[in-house]
C-alpha cells in the first residue's frame, strides 16, 4: 500500500469518527468537519500511524458569506503526506478552539486569523490584533467589509494649444 | 558589592523599532530587560501592512502578479514563482520548458541576491562594516542582470502565468556565465572577511539557541530549520517546476546556533551556483509563453502551492470561485512565521546577542507585513 493509500484509509477513518466529508482537490486531500470538532481531528491527524501530518504549514480563514472556514494545510517533514483540514464556523459568531497547544507555531496565524475575520480562538495565550492597530473597528477580509473609496485623480497633464 | 546590587537590578522596559538601525525595516520589538540580560520579547508588526490579501480580492489574477513583487523585495522572481505557480496548478496549464528554466535561473540567482544581502546586514549588526561592503558590490551584478532583461532591478515582475515576460538576450547569456565563474571565489571572500573572522564566531557561536524540537513546534521553515538539523528543502520535499532534475544537495548544519544559521546561507550560495551552471547548460530553444486565454478563468477550486524562498516557505493559498478574480488569496509568509521563534532564541540572552539572532532569522518585513 502506497503512502497515498495509507493516508486516504486514516483520514477516512477519521471523517466517520469526527463526521466530516473527505474530497480531493487537485492534489490534497481535504477534510471538512464541523467547528467543535477541530482539536480532536487535529490532534489525531498529527499522530497518523505511518503517515503522520505533524507539521502544520498555515491557519487561513476564508469568509464564505453563509459561513467561515478555518483551513488548516499541514504536512510532515518526514514524508510526502499532505492533509488539509477546514473547520466550519458560525459567521455572526466564529468561535473555535485554538490549537497553539498542539503546535506553538500556530500563535501568529491564529492572530492573523483573528485580525482579519474576527475569528475567536479560545485558549489562544495572546489573541490581539497584529497587523492593524488596536482600536482598529471591522475585520478586513470580511466580504461585507467596505474598504474606503479610492480618490481618483486625473493626474495628466492637459496641453492647450496656445501654450 | 552593594545592597542594592544583590537584589537585583530594576526591570526596563526598551523599545526597538520601527526606525531602529538593526531592525531590517520597520519591525519593533518591545523588550524586557533585568540588567542586560532580556526576559521577554513581545514583537510588534504591521507598520508595512498594504493588505495585499485584499486587494487580490478585487483584481484579475493578471494584475496581481506585480504585487507579489513587494512581498519579499530582496527576492521577488521567488514570490511570481509561488503565486503563477499556483495558479497554473489550479488551471492545468503546461508551461514551455524554456521558460521553466528560465524560472529557476531567475529564482536561483535571487537567491544568491538576497543571502547576499543577508551577509551584509547580518555583519553590520554586530558592527562588521567592511563585510558589507562585499556583497553589495557583487549584488549589483545580479542586479545588472534583473535590469538587462526586465528593466527593473528589484521589482522584477519576471513571470507570467503561462511562462515568461521575457526572453534574455545574448548579452545576458554572457554576463551570467562570468558571474557564475567569478562567484566561488567571492563566496570565499566573504566567508574569510566575515565568518572566519574570530571576533565574528566568538559573537556567533552558542547564542540563540534553537533545538530542532522547538523549531518544528513552532512551524519554522527555510534556512532557520536546516540549521537546527532538519534536512528539509521544499525543492527536494515537493519539487515544484522541474526541480527535480536538477542535481544539488541541501545543506544541512546541527548547531542551532546563530552562527550556524549564519553558514547555512554560505553553503546554499553554493548550491545556488551549482544550479545555475546545469540550468545554463540545459536549457532548450523555444517559446517562453504557453497559449493561455486573454482572460485568466480558473476553474472552481482551491489550490496551496509552496516554494523554498530564501527566508523560509513561501506559499500561496488560492480560492477561485470560477469568476476572473479569485475569491481568496491567503499569503504564507516564511519570515512571518519564522519570526515566532523570537522569544525561544532571544530570552536569556544578553541583548547584544539579541539583535544577532534576530539578524539570523533574516526577516524581510515586506513579507512580514504583507
Amino acid at each position: 500500500m502506497g503512502n497515498n493509500d495509507v493516508l486516504r484509509k486514516r483520514v477516512d477513518e477519521l471523517a466517520a469518527r469526527v463526521n466530516g466529508k473527505v474530497e480531493e482537490m487537485i492534489d490534497t486531500l481535504v477534510l471538512t468537519v464541523q467547528g467543535a470538532y477541530i482539536t480532536e481531528t487535529l490532534t489525531a491527524a498529527k499522530n497518523f500511524a505511518d503517515v503522520p501530518c505533524d507539521f502544520l504549514h498555515d491557519i487561513a480563514g476564508v469568509d464564505k458569506v453563509t459561513h467561515i472556514e478555518v483551513v488548516y494545510q499541514m504536512t510532515s517533514l518526514r514524508g510526502p503526506q499532505k492533509l488539509r483540514v477546514k473547520a466550519i464556523v458560525d459567521r455572526e459568531k466564529p468561535v473555535i478552539d485554538s490549537v497553539t497547544r498542539i503546535w506553538a507555531g500556530a500563535n501568529f496565524m491564529e492572530r492573523e486569523a483573528y485580525d482579519m475575520f474576527g475569528i475567536q480562538f479560545t485558549g489562544h495565550p495572546n489573541l490581539k490584533r497584529i497587523y492593524m492597530w488596536d482600536d482598529f473597528e471591522g475585520f478586513p477580509l470580511r466580504k461585507d467589509y467596505v474598504t474606503e473609496p479610492v480618490e481618483v485623480r486625473n493626474t495628466m497633464r492637459v496641453r492647450r494649444d496656445d501654450e | 558589592m552593594s545592597e542594592m546590587y544583590q537584589e537585583g537590578t530594576e526591570e526596563l522596559l526598551l523599545n526597538m523599532g520601527p526606525q531602529h538601525p538593526s531592525m531590517h525595516g520597520v519591525f519593533r520589538m518591545i523588550v524586557r530587560l533585568q540588567g542586560e540580560t532580556v526576559t521577554g520579547i513581545e514583537p510588534k508588526i504591521g507598520y508595512l501592512h498594504r493588505g495585499l490579501e485584499k486587494l487580490a480580492e478585487s483584481r484579475t489574477y493578471t494584475q496581481f502578479i506585480p504585487y507579489t513583487d513587494r512581498l519579499d523585495y530582496l527576492a521577488s522572481p521567488h514570490n511570481n514563482m509561488a503565486y503563477v505557480q499556483a495558479v497554473e496548478k489550479l488551471m492545468g496549464v503546461e508551461v514551455p520548458e524554456r521558460a521553466e528554466y528560465l524560472r529557476i535561473i531567475f529564482a536561483e540567482l535571487a537567491r544568491f541576491a538576497s543571502h547576499q544581502v543577508f551577509i551584509a546586514s547580518a555583519a553590520l549588526d554586530i558592527a562588521g562594516w567592511t563585510a558589507w561592503g562585499y556583497p553589495f558590490r557583487d549584488r549589483e551584478r545580479i542586479l545588472d542582470l534583473f535590469e538587462m532583461t526586465s528593466g527593473s532591478r528589484l521589482t522584477v515582475n519576471a513571470m507570467r502565468i503561462g511562462g515568461m515576460s521575457f526572453d534574455p538576450t545574448p548579452e545576458f547569456w554572457a554576463a551570467l556565465e562570468s558571474f557564475v565563474d567569478d562567484m566561488p571565489e567571492k563566496i570565499e571572500e566573504y566567508y574569510n572577511i566575515y565568518l572566519g573572522n574570530e571576533i565574528t564566531q566568538g559573537r556567533l557561536k552558542n547564542v540563540g539557541i534553537l533545538s530542532k524540537e522547538a523549531a518544528e513546534n513552532l512551524c519554522i521553515t527555510g534556512p532557520a530549520l536546516r540549521a537546527s538539523g532538519v534536512q528539509y528543502d521544499v525543492r527536494k520535499a515537493e519539487p515544484y517546476g522541474i526541480y527535480d532534475r536538477f542535481d544539488f544537495d541541501v545543506p544541512v548544519l546541527y548547531g542551532c546556533d546563530s552562527f550556524d544559521r549564519n553558514m547555512i546561507r554560505f553553503l546554499e550560495m553554493n548550491e545556488s551556483l551549482k544550479i545555475i551552471r546545469q540550468a545554463m547548460r540545459d536549457i532548450p530553444e523555444g517559446p517562453v509563453m504557453a497559449k493561455v486565454p486573454k482572460i485568466i478563468k480558473p476553474p472552481v477550486g482551491e489550490v496551496y502551492h509552496r516554494v523554498e524562498n530564501p527566508k523560509g516557505e513561501l506559499g500561496f493559498y488560492i480560492v477561485s470561485n470560477g469568476t476572473p478574480k479569485p475569491e481568496r488569496v491567503k499569503i504564507r509568509a516564511g519570515a512571518f512565521v519564522n519570526l515566532q521563534c523570537l522569544e525561544e532564541i532571544g530570552v536569556g540572552t544578553y541583548i547584544q546577542d539579541l539583535i544577532c539572532s534576530f539578524a539570523s532569522l533574516d526577516a524581510v518585513l515586506g513579507e512580514v507585513d504583507k
